[in-house]
């Protein structure tokens, strides 16, 4: 048996290993994401789909004012909660991942906000609708304290508790990752900068937020890939106002139009790509982490 | 270099101590992305000996191990086990034992779990009763009766090395490999284990190739030792051959024995800071470099008149030893040369501090290195 | 100087934060316990009660509120997710596994299995059930093609929880054993992976939860109305109008959740106490 013989029987352990997570992820992940750029251009009759390819979908879905608007929709929700989740969020990663001096501490509190993970999802955006209703919890208490003389109606089935579900829903993915690069940050150096007379405004811009600033791009990424793809929460407290892509998908595919489906889809793709193509070039995450 | 080589290897293989050889490595090299770590290692050990694999970090003497066990797989060369090409063997099948620096102690299992786990799990079924006759019998035999059913985690650091060395021994190998087997070790634990692994194996007779980068764990423990130094073999012998005669100025440096000084050979004459002296036994090396072991250096006033070689410089302190005493002094080029004692040659010398000596050596027991030697 | 006036008003606004992400929860659980069958999914309770808990259990007399359909998508659910959880994580350690050698590509793939936690289910379920209904021609069913987009998204979890886990572990007792005589496959069962195990069972939690609420993956991936997972169910409940019913439901499974939390904190602790108490034992020797 010569050397090089040797060699290649020993490199085909891991080959084994691999080679049913490749083969699984391409049958079950690449094939069915490539299946919605194919069918795109598939024909569409009104119960039918036939393999003959055609622009016919994606013409239609340029030049359909609903379908337009699901794109708009989705991209101004997308970045609203976005901005939302960070804004809220940032503070508490502070807290937690650089104030709290105890490890325990930290650790209790971004346990504390896993936990309501453990609810069921679409339980967790149900919950909202008692909360933003007109005879809701916000409404009862903001009439008691006299805030307000009626209820607010605005806050159920519009665009707003949308957001609001989405924020609570998802704003804990952008606390973790933030948190965790906060708390990596090597204290002597804020004390070191404290030394030298920095206030705390200057010490923030120039060490605290440029060191947590990859976090703060997983966390977006993690926001962003989720509320793109987000048709529930928009379904359950928009009661059907809100159109997002995901809900376009979800209504075509159930009156069977598979192709304008697949044309929302791979629309939804090039977002997405887009998005986390854009992320990644603020931050080198392989550097980073 | 490539001749010295040549002519390093012969010496090693030529240079068989007792019986047939048990395993033999040939022409084995080893790179990992461009940097060599085995550069053509030719080496051979015999049935019932003790080989000591000596090598500063880096060397390449771990590698080595790792490629004898099966671990690893050598780029070019062969490993030959007991007559057989076992170059393309997985570990499993070589029945070739392995201590490591760390013990790698199965964490989960008891000490005696831990004995009894090769023949337990092995290929060849072992019947119950004998797995429990052999593993008492070698947990007695390393001391370690009462401790049985303890976790490893539960004893002492000696107590691991023992567990190691049982659970190693047990399977009854005619090879074992034992990497830095007392690094892990305190110093007055390391000393004790040392007598023990030494006694055990004859108890036992299997050979050990013991990777080391304590020249005096070396020189202490092995039938032979075999130096490395970048992935080759540079030096090979009985510890008493490599000890006087190094055979280069690297070997001179890892055994930590002798003061090196530049210097200039020119038609056997070395010239360095102590004048010049005849040197008609040369070794060839690459550098020229003049090698006086500790405790061959003499003391004297500075007032004293020398014939042969003569170096003033300042003592500057001394360090005890138990054995011996060691003097430090420096000379007007800042280099620091250390000069033993052996106690058993009577009471030391008290040097004053910051006082001028003159060191001086019989020429004879210096070892001279230089390019223009044969 | 600063900071001591920062942190008291970090402090408070995590709280409020706190209460942001919890509120609706509690305001869910206290209407659980409105009166039944005619008070509604709001304030104030009229009467506090458990009749919608009985409910679920079919322990009330019918009433114009259909119960939940939830009992048979209660069992598909968790046997999917046993499904799940057992494929994913062996793909899982089987993958960290071959990533402990380097290997040609190691990189490429890597990103196509960390891709699957990333790729939205709207998306592979779409692509798995157009690839099912309009080329392969094949019914979709939730012990199927769900099954197959559920591993896809909960494999990669399992397989990062087991590359941080196996990164970490000392590979030499692993030599020790082959160099005892013992073959690769059996260190692997003997050595390897009890040592793994903590690991494993963190693996084999995620992927169970995951599958459990996955929503999205199944609404497309599977069947009709006979292959309703439970998400699927309660997602039905959403076209009409809902009851309290749906509360004391969530507050139910949440109460479920923290039973699997609880079993694997056990297992967790005890294997870490095991851990301790000899640590503690070898610092006293």
């Amino acid at each position: 048996m010569t050397d090089a013989t040797v060699a290649r029987k020993r490199r085909l352990g891991p080959t084994w290993l691999i080679l049913p997570g490749i083969v699984w992820m391409a049958l079950f992940m690449i094939v069915p994401i490539a299946m919605i750029v194919y069918v795109s251009f598939w024909t569409q009759t009104t119960f039918n789909i036939s393999p003959t390819p055609t622009l016919a979908s994606w013409k239609q879905f340029f030049a359909s004012d609903t379908y337009i608007g699901a794109l708009w929709t989705t991209i101004r929700i997308w970045l609203i909660v976005l901005a939302a989740t960070f804004a809220i969020g940032y503070p508490t990663a502070l807290f937690v991942g650089l104030f709290v001096k105890s490890k325990t501490l930290s650790t209790v509190l971004l346990v504390i906000c896993v936990i309501p993970f453990w609810t069921s999802f679409l339980i967790r955006v149900l919950a909202w609708r008692p909360m933003l209703g007109k005879e809701g919890v916000i409404n009862i208490i903001l009439l008691k304290l006299n805030v307000i003389s009626h209820p607010i109606e605005v806050l159920l089935f519009t665009e707003l508790s949308v957001i609001i579900g989405m924020t609570q829903i998802y704003c804990v993915f952008m606390v973790g990752p933030i948190a965790f690069m906060l708390g990596r940050i090597d204290r002597n150096i804020i004390e070191a900068a404290r030394d030298l007379g920095a206030g705390f405004g200057r010490i923030f811009w120039k060490i605290i937020f440029p060191l947590s600033l990859p976090g703060v791009v997983v966390g977006a990424i993690f926001v962003s890939v989720m509320v793109l793809g987000e048709f529930a929460t928009s379904g359950a407290l928009s009661g059907r106002k809100v159109n997002l892509l995901g809900n376009i998908i979800v209504t075509q595919v159930g009156s069977l139009k598979w192709a304008m489906a697949s044309v929302s889809g791979v629309i939804l793709t090039v977002v997405m790509g887009m998005v986390i193509a854009a992320f990644l070039r603020i931050v080198d995450l392989k550097q980073e982490l | 270099m490539g001749a010295g080589c040549k002519n390093l290897r012969s010496t090693v293989t030529g240079r068989m101590t007792t019986g047939a050889a048990i395993f033999r490595i040939d022409g084995v090299s080893k790179s990992y992305g461009g940097v060599k770590a085995l550069d053509s290692v030719t080496l051979e050990a015999g049935v019932n000996e003790y080989v000591s694999l000596l090598g500063p970090s880096g060397s390449g003497k771990t590698t080595l191990l790792r490629v004898i066990a099966g671990f690893e797989v050598p780029d070019v060369g062969r490993v030959v086990f007991q007559g057989r090409d076992i170059t393309g063997l997985p570990a499993h099948e070589r029945g070739i034992g392995f201590v490591f620096q760390n013990f790698a102690l199965f964490p989960h299992l008891t000490v005696k779990k831990n004995v009894a786990f090769g023949m337990m799990n092995g290929g060849v079924a072992v019947p119950a009763a004998e797995i429990d006759q052999r593993c008492q019998a070698m947990i007695d035999m390393v001391g370690l009766s009462g401790l049985e059913d303890r976790g490893v985690e539960q004893i002492s650091g000696g107590q691991r090395q023992r567990v190691a060395l049982a659970r190693t021994l047990v399977m009854q190998p005619k090879l074992v490999l034992l990497d830095e087997p007392l690094g892990a070790l305190d110093a007055n634990l390391r000393g004790r284990m040392r007598n023990e692994l030494r006694a055990i194996r004859e108890r036992m007779g299997v050979t050990f190739l013991h990777v080391t980068g304590s020249e005096t764990e070396a020189l202490a423990m092995g039938d032979r030792i075999v130096v490395l130094d970048r992935g080759r073999i540079i030096q090979a012998g009985t510890p008493d051959d490599v000890y006087s005669a190094p055979s280069s100025p690297a070997v001179a440096h890892f055994l930590n024995r002798f003061n090196l000084f530049d210097g200039t050979l020119t038609a056997g004459k070395f010239t360095g800071p102590f004048g010049t002296v005849a040197s008609p036994h040369a070794v060839r090396a690459p550098q020229d470099v003049y090698a006086i072991r500790y405790d061959r250096v003499n003391v004297l006033p500075l007032t004293a008149t020398v014939s042969g070689p003569a170096l003033k410089a300042t003592y500057i302190a001394s360090e005890y030893l138990g054995s011996s005493v060691m003097n430090f002094f420096e000379t007007s080029d800042g280099k620091v040369v250390e000069v033993e004692h052996h106690l058993s040659l009577g009471a030391p010398e008290i040097y004053v501090a910051r006082q001028d000596y003159l060191l001086t050596w019989n020429p004879e027991q210096a070892i001279v290195f230089g390019r223009e030697a044969t | 100087m600063e900071s001591r006036v920062l942190k008291p008003i970090l402090a408070v606004y995590v709280v409020a934060f706190l209460l942001f992400l919890y509120g609706p929860f509690f305001v869910l659980t206290i209407l659980s316990f409105q009166q039944g069958p005619d008070g509604g999914p709001q304030f104030p309770i009229t009467e506090w009660s458990l009749y919608w808990y009985k409910q679920i259990f079919g322990l009330t007399p019918p009433s114009r509120i259909a119960p939940l359909p939830v009992g048979e998508a209660l069992i598909r659910s968790l046997v999917l997710a046993f499904m799940t959880m057992v494929t994913s994580t062996v793909l899982g350690v089987m993958s960290a596994q071959a990533f402990r050698r380097k290997f040609t590509g190691s990189s490429v793939v890597f990103y196509l299995i960390v891709l699957g936690m990333m790729v939205p289910g709207v998306l592979t379920g779409l692509g798995t059930s157009l690839l099912a209904n309009n080329v392969l021609g094949i019914e979709r069913h939730w012990y199927t093609t769900a099954f197959a987009t559920h591993v896809a998204y909960t494999y990669p979890f399992a397989f990062l929880v087991m590359l941080a886990i196996l990164n970490r572990f000392d590979g030499s007792v692993e030599e020790a054993s082959w160099s005892l005589g013992v073959t690769p496959w059996t260190t692997f069962r003997k050595v390897t992976f009890p040592l793994i195990f903590p690991g494993v069972l963190s693996a084999m939690l995620f992927a169970f939860t995951l599958s459990l609420d996955e929503f999205p993956r199944s609404l497309f991936a599977a069947g009709g109305s006979g292959d309703q997972t439970l998400p699927l169910a309660i997602y039905g409940t959403f076209a009409v109008e809902i009851h309290p019913n749906i509360f004391a439901f969530g507050v139910l499974t949440t109460l479920f959740s923290f039973a699997l939390l609880s079993v694997y904190g056990i297992l967790m602790g005890l294997s870490v106490r095991r851990a301790r108490k000899l640590a503690m034992q070898e610092d006293i020797a």
